[in-house]
């Protein structure tokens, strides 16, 4: 029993609660409120990590929380184990960028945007550490309706076409999960993930397949897998930079977790090889991950170009996962974590770098290298590490990736790892000279095109984004250089996702 | 069977307005009854035909219906409401650009 996995939910959702009061008494307090509980709440888990260090070395961290005193299998349980605290982690820190460079890029209406954000960062934390299957069902929706309420933010007619789109597929996929959920009550009786973990081999067959299959569904919507990709590029290109950074460097992770929760804790994957959906899903990834890289190369708008290559990205790391093997969990996980700050950086970087341009069309990138010469090289050190240059962190991650598809021979997932990085070497190129062109351009035309922008105006904290900028720059230079100081997080999270039995005693029992 | 049936019908009558209908309105009305649907087939399918869940001091509760799936449909029924209030403010903010909730004349939803 630790409150402080508690209070990593609460604080951001009484955050979210509380500006719209502090905006009552004055508007300029905000900010500070907003530094106040993105600190709080790194500072929980600083305190988590300094106090349970011991154990973390040993390789037995484990911590529960049982809300309103009820011991699992009947209330609702909060489990941090190491998988959730690495993601945890890695999730906060991104959430703790996103929301200093918001300070800086926001304009206007930045009450409500904070209010959502903190909705998102709540949700996000809730369905990291939530043991209970309906309660991943409510953070899931949570996610669902800000993220959609975000996309729409800029109340553009592409902006609402795009955030209609995102949320008739996510709905959908939310029903998927919600009949999902009903049936393992209706079958089992219970909602806590470690019971039915322990159960749910003694279904009868029909049952199982179906189950399985209408979480993975659910899952492969969200996370924009090949038959359901159309909704991801249009609502990456409509929303404000941050939000993309939260929805590409956030939320599809999330969703990458909750994929290895449902499959590997709850449902097992024994079950899905008995049926070969395993490898069902692989080729799926797979050839979705060859789709949007093709997709990316034909794209004419450099935010789309990027979520057609988060769709290429995140088909590759649910591939390398299916493999079930360590190999593959290492270097699954590892470019989980460099996507993450790979891509986010990647639209911070365009929001400084865009600022100025109506669209973002690829004739307009004309010149913009030119114009912020520092913020441009560190686009081009991110689409390095998105390309895989050796001493990046995108590197170590897609050699890691490709050893495990070679150890497990499965040649087509190696060709598709080395065929992102050459369509990648093309696509990003491309942009590169194009933002290196010289353009003349009027004072007076400039300004125009500030004024004539919708609602989010021009950025006027120009320092706190560009320094955003550098640090993700900077994490990722930092961590491909010493890639191997996250070799323990990573190990032990590969542990605590292979030892079912260890999770499933710990919950019942601790 | 007869809660099946009507299951599969106002499912499939949801599904085909979503996918068939022009007008924004009527796929969100078709998304809704997809959402009623799977709440009356929860609800309908814990009814065992039991007594209210309440326990009673000298009484042995024996046969009950289980109050966790209305629970559990509540919340759903709330969250329904959610999504689809901010569908349908979405849908009065693209109109306001476009002067038309028709599918087809706007030319973003369909590629």
């Amino acid at each position: 029993m630790d409150i402080k996995i508690l209070l990593l939910i609460l604080v951001p959702l009484a955050l979210a609660f509380s500006i719209p009061l502090v905006d009552l008494i004055n508007a300029k307090l905000r900010r500070f409120f907003v530094l106040v509980g993105i600190l709080l709440e790194s500072y929980l888990l600083i305190k988590i990590i300094t106090e349970n260090y011991t154990s973390l070395i040993d390789g037995d961290f484990f911590l529960q929380y049982h809300l309103g005193g009820w011991h699992p299998p009947y209330g609702i349980n909060l489990v941090m184990d190491s998988l959730s605290l690495l993601f945890v982690s890695i999730v906060t820190l991104s959430l703790f960028l996103i929301v200093i460079y918001s300070i800086g890029y926001v304009g206007h209406h930045e009450g409500k945007y904070y209010v959502l954000y903190f909705l998102i960062a709540a949700a996000a934390q809730g369905v990291l550490l939530t043991g209970d299957m309906f309660n991943l069902y409510v953070f899931i929706e949570m996610l669902t309706i800000t993220s959609g309420a975000l996309i729409g933010f800029k109340r553009s007619h592409p902006a609402s076409e795009a955030a209609i789109k995102y949320l008739i597929y996510n709905i959908i996929a939310g029903l998927f999960i919600f009949m999902g959920v009903l049936l393992i009550y209706f079958n089992l009786g219970t909602l806590n993930m470690a019971e039915i973990s322990n159960n749910f081999s003694l279904l009868e067959d029909g049952v199982k397949l179906f189950i399985s299959s209408l979480f993975i569904t659910a899952v492969l919507i969200k996370m924009g897998i090949f038959p359901f990709l159309f909704w991801l590029p249009k609502s990456y290109d409509t929303a404000p930079s941050p939000v993309t950074a939260v929805l590409s460097g956030v939320l599809s992770k999330v969703y990458l977790y909750i994929f290895i929760r449902l499959v590997w804790t709850v449902i097992g994957i024994d079950t899905l090889t008995a049926y070969k959906l395993d490898i069902l899903i692989l080729d799926i990834a797979l050839f979705s991950s060859f789709l949007g890289h093709v997709f990316a190369l034909q794209s004419n708008n450099v935010k789309r170009l990027l979520g057609y290559s988060s769709i290429g990205h995140i088909g590759m790391i649910l591939a390398v996962i299916m493999l079930n093997t360590e190999a593959g969990f290492y270097g699954g996980i590892l470019h989980i974590i460099s996507h993450m700050f790979m891509k986010a950086g990647l639209f911070v970087a365009l929001g400084y770098l865009l600022q100025y341009t109506a669209t973002h069309h690829y004739d307009d990138f004309q010149g913009v290298g030119i114009r912020d010469t520092k913020v441009f090289v560190a686009f081009i050190i991110l689409t390095l590490s998105m390309i895989g240059m050796p001493p990046l962190l995108g590197f170590a991650s897609k050699w890691y990736i490709l050893m495990a598809f070679l150890e497990a021979r499965s040649y087509f997932g190696a060709f598709i790892v080395i065929f992102g990085s050459l369509t990648a070497v093309i696509y990003y190129l491309r942009y590169i000279a194009k933002g290196l062109e010289e353009v003349k351009l009027y004072k007076g035309e400039l300004r125009m095109e500030i004024f004539s922008r919708p609602l989010i105006s021009v950025l006027y904290r120009e320092k706190i984004v560009s320094f955003i900028t550098y640090s993700y720059t900077a994490i990722i230079i930092v961590f491909g250089i010493a890639f191997r100081l996250l070799d323990m997080p990573l190990n032990m999270a590969i542990k605590s996702i292979f030892d079912i039995e260890k999770y499933i005693h710990l919950v019942l029992g601790g | 069977m007869f809660i099946n049936a009507v299951f599969i019908i106002l499912f499939l009558l949801g599904f085909y307005a979503l996918i068939v209908k022009k007008n924004l309105i009527k796929m969100v009305i078709g998304l809704n009854l997809m959402e009623a649907a799977v709440f009356f087939w929860v609800i309908s399918f814990s009814d065992i035909g039991g007594e209210v869940a309440i326990h009673k001091l000298n009484e042995a509760a024996v046969n009950f219906n289980d109050p966790v799936p209305q629970a559990l449909t509540l919340t759903g029924i709330v969250i329904g409401a959610s999504t689809a209030a901010l569908l349908l403010t979405l849908i009065i903010e693209l109109n306001k650009f476009t002067d038309t909730i028709d599918r087809d004349e706007i030319e973003g939803l369909n590629n």
